[in-house]
């Protein structure tokens, strides 16, 4: 594998936690514009861990993750009475906040005559502990596509949880999930957590990969992305915002015809389909339609097999 | 079972409860009915803790629930349904109930199963539409998902916010039919409903709303002919007309 397929797989992966963590408040039917916050305080709290701190790079990717997930609880209270577009506000201006405050944040300790730790709005340079520790950019990726299969078994054991049934039915009628003895509150708050931890192992995965973390990669156009990817690929399964992101990064970002113009593709892409789809492509429907239809059309093809349509096998069931 | 002391609920200027007492003791279904806008589906909110009571108390099985939040109240034991059918749209009719069974305690969670949600789908006949999308429902089948869903929690109060609205004649004998059939011993169902042979039928005890107060209670027959009930649903006679 060359070094720029491996390169372009690598964001692939690191994006799909940021992608993951907004399609999971999506799930509970909250849109957040401020993932790229926890991404953010992650890619920080890790590196400072690893660089200044000494500590092996899984403890460092722990950490980031657990003080983002903190963070997350702290943004919970204060926004849990909000809701939709407020909900969407008050996230988008936490994200900024968080985004100014390392504009200014300076922690620097001296490490072998070389100064290391964040630096304010010049960023925070020499985190290196895969370069030190002779880890590839291949073994890198691996990395990266291990800890994303252990999220996504996740996303599918909570799915056919009793936990990912009360996010589901949070996210479909808020008020009847409450009417029917659903904690909102609780609730709530855990899925803005468990969304700050997921989009926190991304930002930690970042910043080792590229040694090196400014607080303007953290800009809201990161938090419209990850929001973009699951509303793009689909919000009936956990694979839709790998869809996405496999969509902006793996064909926009990466292939020549596109340079220059990805921003105008993608943001007419998203455009499109909130008209055509406005779940995404892998929507409730497509996986309702796999998981009855199909199954009952491949049971049933061995007495005939048409061809097989959406709409066909809509009518064939009534 | 449930006793409603003193209940006033205002939005601003408006009160929409005025100083209610109302009481329902034992099993059986209980008519709620009055004009629109009267306060009986207000009356439901408040009892299952949507809106909290500006003043008076509402206790349920000798507990004062008034003050705590919606899923303790229903933890308690009491469903509802509602006025628009509120349903999962984009579940299936079984994945409807199964998710009414996701917040019961474990023990609870447990028992019956799918065992109980195939026995329901077979009483409510909706056996057959199992794994349409709710949404793909009409509205009557949709109101009869809601009243499974309801039983899924095997609740000790079960609102019914006009189980029948929107219905043909046929649909409401048989909704009417349902209602019978699920009014189990120790259990209560208010039933809010403005198709009063209805009521005639279903109910041993009716109280009527008016403007947010109590104007009348007791058996229907007594209850339909009272002038002061009358006069709220058509106005006052003698106007000539």
């Amino acid at each position: 594998m060359d070094e720029y397929t491996i390169q372009v797989l690598s964001n692939i992966g690191m994006f799909s936690f940021i992608a993951l963590s907004a399609y999971l408040l999506l799930m509970t039917g909250e849109i957040s514009f401020g993932q790229q916050a926890f991404f953010a305080i992650s890619a920080y709290a890790s590196g400072i861990a690893t660089a200044m701190w000494g500590w092996p790079l899984w403890a460092g990717i722990l950490w980031g993750a657990l003080v983002a997930a903190a963070a997350a609880f702290v943004l919970a209270w204060p926004t849990l009475r909000l809701r939709g577009l407020y909900f969407a506000i008050g996230t988008l201006a936490f994200a900024e906040m968080v985004r100014l405050v390392f504009e200014i944040f300076r922690y620097q300790v001296e490490i072998d005559g070389e100064l290391v730790g964040p630096d304010g709005s010049d960023g925070f340079r020499g985190v290196r502990y895969a370069f030190e520790n002779d880890i590839s950019n291949l073994d890198y990726m691996l990395l990266i596509y291990g800890v994303l299969a252990a999220v996504l078994i996740f996303f599918f054991l909570m799915g056919r949880s009793r936990l990912g049934k009360i996010f589901r039915m949070l996210g479909e009628d808020e008020l009847l999930a409450e009417m029917q003895g659903v904690n909102r509150t609780f609730y709530k708050v855990l899925a803005t957590v468990l969304a700050g931890f997921i989009a926190g192992i991304g930002g930690a995965l970042y910043v080792h990969l590229n040694t090196y973390v400014e607080p303007k990669v953290f800009n809201v156009m990161l938090g419209v992305h990850s929001l973009a990817y699951g509303l793009i690929g689909g919000l009936g399964t956990s694979l839709g915002p790998l869809l996405g992101v496999a969509i902006d990064i793996g064909l926009l970002e990466s292939i020549r015809i596109f340079t220059g113009y990805r921003m105008i593709v993608f943001g007419g892409l998203v455009a499109v389909l909130l008209i055509v789809r406005p779940r995404g492509l892998l929507d409730e429907e497509v996986v309702y339609w796999l998981k009855y239809r199909m199954w009952r059309r491949l049971a049933g093809s061995a007495r005939r097999r048409p061809e097989a349509t959406p709409g066909e096998a809509r009518d064939a069931g009534d | 079972m449930l006793a409603i002391e003193g209940l006033t609920r205002r939005f601003g200027g408006l009160e929409a409860l005025s100083g209610v007492d109302y009481a329902v003791a034992g099993e059986g279904v209980f008519g709620l009915i009055g004009p629109n806008g009267s306060g009986k589906t207000t009356l439901f909110n408040v009892v299952t803790g949507l809106y909290r009571p500006s003043a008076g108390r509402v206790r349920f099985l000798g507990e004062d629930i008034s003050r705590l939040g919606p899923h303790r109240i229903i933890a308690k034991g009491i469903a509802r349904t509602f006025q628009t059918p509120r349903v999962y749209a984009r579940m299936t009719v079984r994945e409807n109930l199964a998710a009414a069974r996701h917040t019961l305690a474990g023990a609870e969670r447990r028992a019956g199963g799918e065992a109980r949600i195939a026995a329901l789908l077979e009483a409510t006949g909706l056996a057959d539409r199992r794994d349409e999308l709710a949404k793909s429902l009409p509205l009557p089948e949709q109101r009869r998902l809601e009243l499974a869903r309801a039983l899924v929690r095997n609740p000790r109060l079960l609102l019914l916010d006009e189980p029948a609205g929107g219905m043909t004649p046929a649909e409401t004998q048989a909704m009417a039919r349902l209602i019978e059939e699920v009014a189990a011993p120790g259990r209560a169902c208010i039933v809010i409903e403005h198709k009063m042979d209805m009521i005639a039928r279903l109910c041993a005890q009716v109280c009527v709303l008016n403007f947010g107060a109590k104007i009348a209670e007791g058996a229907p027959d007594a209850v339909l002919n009272d002038p002061v009930v009358l006069e709220a649903y058509i106005g006052r006679d003698g106007g000539g007309a």
